[in-house]
């Protein structure tokens, strides 16, 4: 029999974003489906709804035709439809075979017996006695599907499975896919990789800003029609006004490379680019494909070869990040309450973490604290962030406040080079608009930035250079003029130009 | 599906009233379930409570034995406190106050029959620099091979508990002491100065009020108070801020070791005089208490360690009196810290509950 998985009007609002807007999708196995979209598209929503995680505000879900109400993941368990998240669920510490049997009330010996046909039939093997931390991430993915094919799925659900994978496991986790596919097992693959989806699916269902774009056989697209779905046709808004170009070079990053053990990093290989004075230089790319890695690296919370990075000509990479401040770097990380501000702390002590020596804001080992109160009122002011109480704990400012406040505390001290690093994420318009002419007027007093975005609207707007960075490796620099949606979609996606 | 769903959510506010008021929530619990098990027991709850905490401090005497008990923890609580703040788990404080105790015994016997103003200074220092170096070995393991802090100075202090066994019965015991596990008594030069005639408390009390004025300045007031307090809250944010925190780690355990050190120095050249098996009854590890009752915070810390004084006093008293067995004043410090735990969990959480209806999407 077939399975058939209908989704009726989905709509999915959170506050300030509408996640899913009137999704309506019907999905039949013995194919492979593919949902395509950029970070913020609304894929990760919709398939939470599939798995019960999320309660959708509008809209129905049928199964074979029978409406389906999923209140928790359990029901989703209960109605065949099984899920291999991105990030595994996994205890590392217990074996495993003890991770397989947690969930379940089915007696060891008929599990085992079940593991075992399964790893027979699909080619796996895994020793199911080891440890789960002893597994590479390949081996902790098969654990995962073993783990849903266990119950008999009739809907198997994967969310961007090859981002931890290598090579060859990519092309092992594709083979069984397609062996499961081919058993009746319905599969909705969720991805940004365009690759990906020509070789692995059957259809493809683009989404974009939280709504549906396209659905389409892959016969009938090329990688760069979903490209450019995927990226969106409209993108060519407003653009900065292109002035006189300085030659002047700022900084200058070579031969940059970073290895990291923890297989949730990404490695960057060969990283090269050169900012000039008054620049801005847009780094474009889907989340995970190594920014945060870069940023710490060009911050200086990850400690480079010295001549990978040099400013001005001196060479500054075994520095750290106050070290570089004194250099006249200024960094605004993604996370404004983990990293780039502490909550629980007053707003002028939060000013108080941008300190280099001129600011004097500690003396002789001393808070001095009628000067950085000064200094906070006057980015309060400067910056238009809305109180004037420099003793209010920043946990009480919006996040757009929050975010006028650290790209003033980073940026009163007047800079030669901005790091910044999703910068309007999160915030609503006017916070997005201020934040985006604050970037543009220091371009225009010959001050550089690096933008690090995963908002390909906001690169556009603001780059003057841009590049996408994927698998930690950075494309050819292209000037913004020259760059098309199709161009960026495709990059982003791990495809090449010209 | 109709039902009540209990939602734990953290809360956004703390309002800083509550915050020093769970502490004294605490101790009214501790009084209250203290009174029940005594009733348990057999013993009238209301009497024995009164020969619990206030008979010990009804005179100058009792008086002045609860400074002298709560010299030490205060001193000790102040040193921890700049650990937990940055978040780093110094259990051991009762080795370092034991090493500290060892090193400037130590000092003290080899001039066990001099006389000098010099020699108390001397084994001060001694007593804090021995505790200091006591307490890097857990931070340098941490710093250099990534190991716990936790396990390794908590097993540090059995090492030191040995060691001092091994001295005070081997090499250093008392030529003239018939074999029992003890030192020579320290000459006079040696000791901390009495305060009043015929009272125990000694100058080291002024040692603990100079480190709790000290700690707050540089909670307080300095850069370094600022980095520490930085790194306590985001290890992230320190980072980012370009702060050492290796370093920070480093100074913290040092801080504490010291004053721990400082805390066995007072008890061998206060009370007790010379070096034998038993230096603490386990101040180290009841500083702890102490150092979460007082929130940390230098003030607080003086109130924390008067109030668990109390229960040393309290449990010898009740012993004499009422034959009760002195381990209760265990039972309270034990009942002390789970009602400020426990109370701790609510200041933080709130629990919310969410009813759910039939039809609700």
């Amino acid at each position: 029999m077939k399975t058939n998985l209908k989704l009726s009007n989905i709509s999915k609002i959170y506050p300030g974003c509408i996640a899913n807007d009137n999704v309506s999708l019907e999905f039949e196995s013995g194919k492979i489906y593919a949902l395509l979209g950029e970070n913020g598209a609304g894929k990760s929503t919709l398939v939470k709804i599939l798995s019960g995680v999320v309660l959708p505000d509008k809209g129905e879900i049928f199964l074979n035709n029978k409406f389906l109400k999923l209140n928790s993941p359990i029901d989703a368990k209960k109605n065949k439809i099984g899920m291999v998240f991105q990030h595994f669920n996994l205890f590392e510490t217990l074996s495993v075979f003890e991770n397989l049997i947690i969930d379940s009330n089915e007696s060891r010996e008929s599990i085992r017996k079940k593991i075992n046909l399964i790893m027979e039939k699909y080619n796996f093997s895994i020793d199911l006695e080891i440890p789960v931390l002893n597994l590479s991430a390949g081996e902790k993915q098969k654990v995962e599907i073993i783990r849903c094919l266990i119950r008999n799925p009739d809907v198997l659900i994967m969310d961007e499975p090859t981002s931890v994978l290598t090579e060859q496991e990519t092309i092992e986790l594709f083979s069984s896919l397609k062996q499961f596919s081919s058993e009746g097992i319905l599969i909705i693959y969720i991805t940004h990789k365009l690759k990906e989806v020509m070789s692995l699916c059957d259809e493809v269902a683009v989404m974009r800003k939280g709504q549906l774009v396209s659905v389409s056989k892959i016969a009938d697209e090329k990688i760069e029609t979903l490209a450019n779905k995927m990226v969106g046709q409209n993108l060519k808004t407003i653009k900065k006004i292109s002035k006189e170009k300085s030659s002047e070079q700022l900084i200058k990053i070579s031969n940059l490379n970073f290895r990291s053990e923890d297989p949730f990093e990404t490695n960057l290989e060969n990283i090269n680019f050169e900012v000039n004075r008054g620049e801005c230089l847009g780094i474009a790319g889907i989340s995970g494909n190594g920014q945060s890695e870069l940023f710490q690296i060009l911050s200086g919370e990850i400690i480079s070869e010295n001549n990978s990075i040099k400013l001005n000509n001196s060479p500054i990479g075994n520095l750290n990040p106050q070290q570089r401040r004194e250099f006249l770097m200024a960094f605004s990380p993604e996370d404004r309450m983990a990293q780039a501000a502490i909550p629980q702390m007053k707003i002028f002590e939060n000013v108080a973490l941008n300190n280099f020596k001129s600011s004097n804001f500690f003396n002789k080992g001393l808070i001095n604290e009628r000067k950085i109160k000064e200094h906070t009122k006057k980015i309060l002011s400067d910056f238009s962030v809305n109180t004037n109480n420099v003793e209010l704990k920043s946990q009480f400012l919006s996040g757009g406040n929050l975010q006028k406040l650290i790209i003033g505390r980073e940026l009163i001290t007047s800079p030669d080079l901005l790091i910044c690093f999703n910068p309007t994420w999160g915030l609503d318009v006017g916070a997005i608009n201020y934040i985006h002419q604050t970037l543009i007027k220091i371009n225009e007093q010959k001050k550089s930035v690096i933008l690090i975005s995963t908002d390909t609207d906001e690169l556009l707007k603001l780059s003057d250079k841009i590049c996408v960075i994927y698998k930690g490796k950075l494309s050819k620099i292209m000037n913004t003029e020259d760059v098309t949606a199709e161009k960026l979609g495709l990059l982003m996606g791990g495809g090449e130009i010209d | 599906m109709e039902g009540k769903l209990i939602k734990i959510v953290k809360r956004d506010d703390i309002s800083k009233s509550v915050f020093f008021l769970t502490p004294i929530l605490a101790i009214i619990l501790t009084l209250i379930s203290g009174g029940l098990i005594f009733y348990l027991l057999g013993f009238k709850p209301l009497e024995a409570l009164k020969f619990f905490f206030i008979v010990p401090i009804n005179n100058v005497y009792g008086f002045s034995e609860l400074l002298l008990k709560a010299t030490p923890l205060c001193l000790i609580a102040i040193g921890l406190s700049f650990c937990f703040k940055s978040n780093n788990w110094n259990i051991g404080a009762e080795g370092q106050l034991t090493f500290g105790g060892i090193v400037s015994g130590g000092v003290a016997l080899l001039f066990y029959n001099q006389e000098g103003f010099y020699i108390l200074p001397l084994v001060v220092l001694a007593g804090a620099v021995g505790g200091m170096i006591y307490a890097m070995i857990p931070a340098i393991l941490k710093t250099h091979f990534n190991t716990n802090e936790i396990l390794v100075s908590l097993m540090l202090v059995y090492v030191s508990k040995l060691l001092l066994d091994y001295l005070v019965v081997g090499p250093w015991s008392n030529p003239e002491g018939f074999n029992f596990p003890e030192t020579r008594q320290f000459s006079n030069s040696a000791r901390m100065p009495i305060l009043f005639e015929g009272l125990r408390i000694h100058a080291g009390i002024f040692i603990a009020l100079a480190t709790v004025i000290i700690s707050w300045f540089v909670f307080y007031k300095t850069y370094l108070g600022f980095q520490m307090k930085v790194s306590g809250f985001s290890l992230k944010t320190a980072k980012y801020a370009g702060y050492k925190g290796k370093t920070m780690i480093l100074l913290v355990f040092m801080i504490s070791g010291a004053c721990a050190g400082l805390a066995g120095v007072g008890e061998i050249t206060g009370p007790i005089g010379q070096l034998h098996r038993e230096i603490s009854p386990d101040y180290g590890f009841t500083a702890i208490i102490v150092a979460f009752l007082g929130r940390l915070n230098p003030i607080g810390i003086i109130f924390a360690s008067l109030v668990v004084a109390l229960t040393y006093l309290g449990a010898e008293t009740a012993q004499i009196f009422m034959q009760i067995p002195k381990y209760t004043g265990q039972v309270f410090q034990g009942m002390i810290l789970f009602f400020l735990l426990a109370s701790d969990y609510l200041l933080f959480f709130k629990i919310k509950f969410l009813g759910i209806k039939k039809n609700e999407l």
